[in-house]
């Protein structure tokens, strides 16, 4: 049934799509005569991505006016930021939200919450004025042409808060944009300022030149590798200074690409086994064990060969290790016995961040301070570890193990998952969601399903939450102690961005009414104004997700699909 | 969290305890003479108050006041021991007299339907499973319009390549109507395939008189027939789940007025 005949399309290219398409010629130039990039070895950079390029379509200039807010804490890091000139204001405590422009969903009484059922709008969407508008101490404005939130009250802010300033030739923003992280303070305008904004592509590529990628890699490890240590639970009895020596050897490495999203629906519809082929390879079943392997960010699965194919038995997600059962195995082992081999493989799903630690550091600073207990057993033949590790996958089915990965629903924290042999279709979950959403239900009963299970179509609250790239006033943001992603429509602009990144199609760009019906229009452009609209895990609700508290058939469930133990408990109570 | 199955037995358990403990108590009444469907009645009477409280909590979702599911459970349950009380309250099981009688009925419907609702729910979720396609209770109309498009299209492009007047009448006389007509209620009452195996047949039979062009173009037909039985079957079974809840709740208002009339009389004649 095969076919023979071919389609001929230009194969993308890097930089089809700049940064900042009008970049022009002189600003490149212009860049080009200021240091850092002056300074920069021009021959480190290979012929298909010099650093002219890099300039050209991986950055752009940025004028920013006094008390213009450039990253918010919370914020998704994509870009990093490089003062050329004026000063910016790094706020080291944290602002209220207000002043930012978000609007943070106060928790409802029962009373206001049960009000709200004889409240209910007659039309989708209402919003009075303020509930659309930014209002206190922030307010978003159009400069150049993007909508930038400005600072009302920023000398009391400088006044009140501490601040550090950061001048010419300084760098913020940077870790944020290469581990895709939160950024964790905001920074605002000190000044008129000019700054050039480096895309986490450009980032990468500028750290072939052998100072910056020093300077990136010093301040990362300075700042951020022994946090990331200390929060790995198997460290914990660690002294400090053993600490400090795993630091010191470990090496920072990425696999895969930071855009897995874009990647993701030609990816998906793969077959499985080229897809699995299609990941990097982080780690290779039967090589010797080199290094303990941490993952920082990202999902790694973890695969083994059977029959023509590879089979995933379970994927990796922030703070989980690799190789560890191996590399114990091998330094208790009598000292006749042969070492072993790494017993599967680690493949980058998307893309990973990971940090590797040397096997002799491991050997000497690392376990003689863990509790023998706590350590993977001595791998035998017939491997107890491995059949438990199995165990686990298989209540998880390995096509489900598969199409988890395949469809990217590992990312989420706060999936949407129903047995579809319990549910009766009765859609009490969406009738729900729409009482507490002033009848607008913030999901449809559908999505993709495998093997009785299915994977709704509602926000999961990725734990890489790829729809908060790109948003230019920060309305899509994350909360840091609950993680919930949720959009403030007072400073949305509606320019759905969010909607377009979003890899599931969760979020949809909604016309907004006023209490009458009528629809609110922009009194400049003339156009309606819209906003994003999405699954908020009903944060203002006295129930938390009312979805999950309505089904009476006890088919629903919110879940993070990142820690498969927990669909696997959820599962095996259920056959 | 305990296993489904484990749940089912701890509360089947506890509600057979509590059948048993009422029924002792109602003998013990009876051994002493007194009035063991007062008691009865009383406590039936609680049940079906308890039993009320499902359809409350339903409207109030937002409240953190346990889900929604664990209420079901206790309406089942409740439901259950509100059976065994009602055998133990009436002299028989369906009372004579219009009014009782009635009443009887009504009882004994409003349990039935919701013994039913347990086991449709369970047999019909799995079912619908089961069955290819995932629809959404919303969206039948617009499902049944585009197969019925896709039908019509079929015999068009068809029709363009010749004369084709075979498969042309066929579906004129034989699929149009299936089409573009909702199921019937009897289908609805009882889905069966033998419609579908019926006009499958038929049009098999046509096979040998189609130009090999045509044969394909009816075997795309016959995926549509098999689609259209899939989403019939899927309506037939969302729409008795929905219909047996809304005559469980109907029954339920009617039984809960003779219930009020029942009682007023039971004291005005107690008093009397
Ligand atoms: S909107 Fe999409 S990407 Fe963003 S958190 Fe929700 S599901 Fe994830
Ligand atoms: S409430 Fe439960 S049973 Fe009803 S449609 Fe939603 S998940 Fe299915």
């Amino acid at each position: 049934m095969g076919t023979t005949s071919t389609v001929e399309i230009r194969r993308p290219q890097r930089w089809d799509q700049p940064f900042d398409p009008d970049m022009l010629e002189r600003d490149v130039q212009w860049l080009s005569s200021l240091p850092p990039f002056s300074e920069m070895d021009k021959s480190a950079f290979p012929a298909n991505t010099p650093l002219d390029g890099v300039l050209r379509n991986d950055c752009r200039i940025r004028k920013v006016q006094p008390g213009e807010v450039i990253v918010r804490e919370g914020d998704y890091g994509n870009s990093a930021f490089l003062v050329l000139a004026g000063s910016v204001r790094v706020v080291l405590g944290q602002l209220p939200p207000q002043s930012l422009g978000r609007a943070t969903a106060k928790q409802k009484s029962w009373f206001s919450a049960i009000s709200a059922l004889w409240k209910q709008p007659q039309f989708p969407e209402v919003r009075t004025v303020d509930q659309i508008t930014p209002g206190g101490s922030s307010r978003v404005q159009q400069h150049g042409d993007t909508a930038s939130i400005f600072l009302q009250d920023f000398d009391g802010v400088v006044t009140h808060e501490r601040t550090l300033q950061i001048g010419p030739g300084e760098m913020f923003g940077e870790v944020a944009a290469m581990y895709r992280a939160p950024r964790t303070a905001t920074v605002v305008a000190d000044s008129h300022a000019t700054l050039v904004e480096v895309r986490w592509q450009g980032l990468r590529l500028l750290r072939r030149d052998r100072v910056l990628a020093q300077q990136l890699e010093q301040n990362y490890r300075t700042n951020w590798l022994m946090i990331h240590l200390r929060e790995t639970p198997l460290f914990r009895f660690l002294p400090e200074n053993c600490l400090q020596k795993v630091a010191d050897a470990t090496l920072l490495r990425s696999f895969g690409r930071l855009e897995w999203h874009s990647d993701y629906r030609r990816t998906r519809k793969l077959k499985p086994v080229e897809q699995i082929e299609s990941e990097p390879l982080v780690a290779m079943e039967g090589h010797l064990p080199t290094d303990l392997l941490l993952i920082r960010s990202g999902f790694a699965r973890v695969c083994s060969r059977y029959g023509e194919g590879h089979r995933t038995l379970a994927y990796l997600g922030k703070g989980h290790m690799f190789g560890l059962r191996e590399i114990v195995h091998n330094t208790y082992r009598d000292s006749n016995q042969a070492p072993v081999t790494l017993q599967e493989s680690l493949r980058a799903v998307g893309f990973v961040d990971t940090l590797h630690i040397p096997i002799e550091v491991v050997a000497e600073y690392v376990l003689p301070y863990i509790r023998r207990t706590e350590l993977p057993d001595p791998i035998s033949r017939d491997d107890q570890q491995a059949r438990a590790r199995h165990d686990i996958a298989s209540q998880v089915p390995t096509g489900m193990l598969e199409f988890i990965v395949q469809e990217r629903l590992n990312n989420g924290r706060q999936a949407m998952v129903i047995d579809l042999n319990a549910c009766t279709r009765c859609d009490d979950c969406v009738k729900a969601c729409a009482t507490t959403h002033d009848g607008n239900p913030r999901f449809t009963r559908s999505g993709p399903a495998n093997d009785g299970i299915q994977f709704t179509q509602a926000c999961m609250h990725c734990a890489d939450p790829v729809c908060m790239i790109g948003c230019p006033t920060g309305a899509i943001s994350r909360h840091s102690e609950t993680g919930t992603v949720s959009v403030h429509e007072n400073i949305c602009i509606g320019c759905g961005t969010c909607a377009a990144s979003c890899p599931y199609e969760n979020i949809q760009m909604r016309t907004m009414r006023d209490p009458k019906g009528r629809m609110y229009f922009d009194e400049s452009a003339g156009l309606p104004i819209m906003k994003a609209t999405k699954c908020d895990l009903c944060q203002s609700q006295p129930s938390g997700p009312a979805c999950q508290n309505a089904c009476p058939h006890d088919a629903l469930v919110r879940i993070d699909l990142g820690n498969l133990e927990d669909l696997s408990d959820w599962i095996s109570r259920r056959r | 969290m305990l296993h489904k199955r484990t749940r089912r037995t701890i509360a089947l358990s506890i509600t057979a305890i509590a059948v048993l403990i009422a029924a002792v108590a109602t003998w013990l009444i009876r051994q002493r003479l007194g009035h063991a469907s007062m008691a009865t009645g009383w406590t039936l009477l609680a049940s079906v108050g308890l039993l009320m409280l499902l359809g409350l909590r339903k409207k109030l979702v937002m409240l953190p006041i346990l889900p929604v599911r664990v209420w079901t459970q206790f309406h089942i349950y409740t439901g259950l021991f509100a059976l065994a009380i009602y055998l133990m309250h009436v002299p028989v099981v369906i009372a004579s007299g219009f009014f009782e009688s009635t009443l009887s009925l009504l009882f004994l419907s409003v349990a039935g339907s919701g013994l039913y609702g347990v086991w449709i729910s369970r047999r019909g979720a799995k079912r619908l499973t089961a069955i290819a396609g995932e629809y959404r209770f919303d969206r039948f109309g617009w499902h049944r319009r585009t197969i019925a498009d896709r039908a019509s299209e079929i015999v068009t492009e068809v029709g363009q390549t010749g004369d084709v007047p075979v498969i042309a009448k066929f579906y004129r006389e034989r699929l149009q109507h299936y089409f573009s007509t909702r199921p019937s209620l009897a289908y609805v009452l009882v889905p069966t395939s033998h419609r579908k195996r019926r006009l499958l047949t038929e049009l098999g039979e046509l096979d040998r008189y189609f130009a090999s062009n045509v044969k394909q173009a009816a075997g795309r037909l016959a995926a549509l027939i098999r689609n259209r039985d899939d989403l019939d079957y899927h309506y037939a079974t969302q729409l008795r789940m929905r219909m047996w809840l809304a005559i469980h709740i109907a029954l339920t208002v009617a039984m809960l007025v003779f219930i009020v009339v029942h009682v007023l009389m039971v004291l005005r004649f107690q008093g009397a």
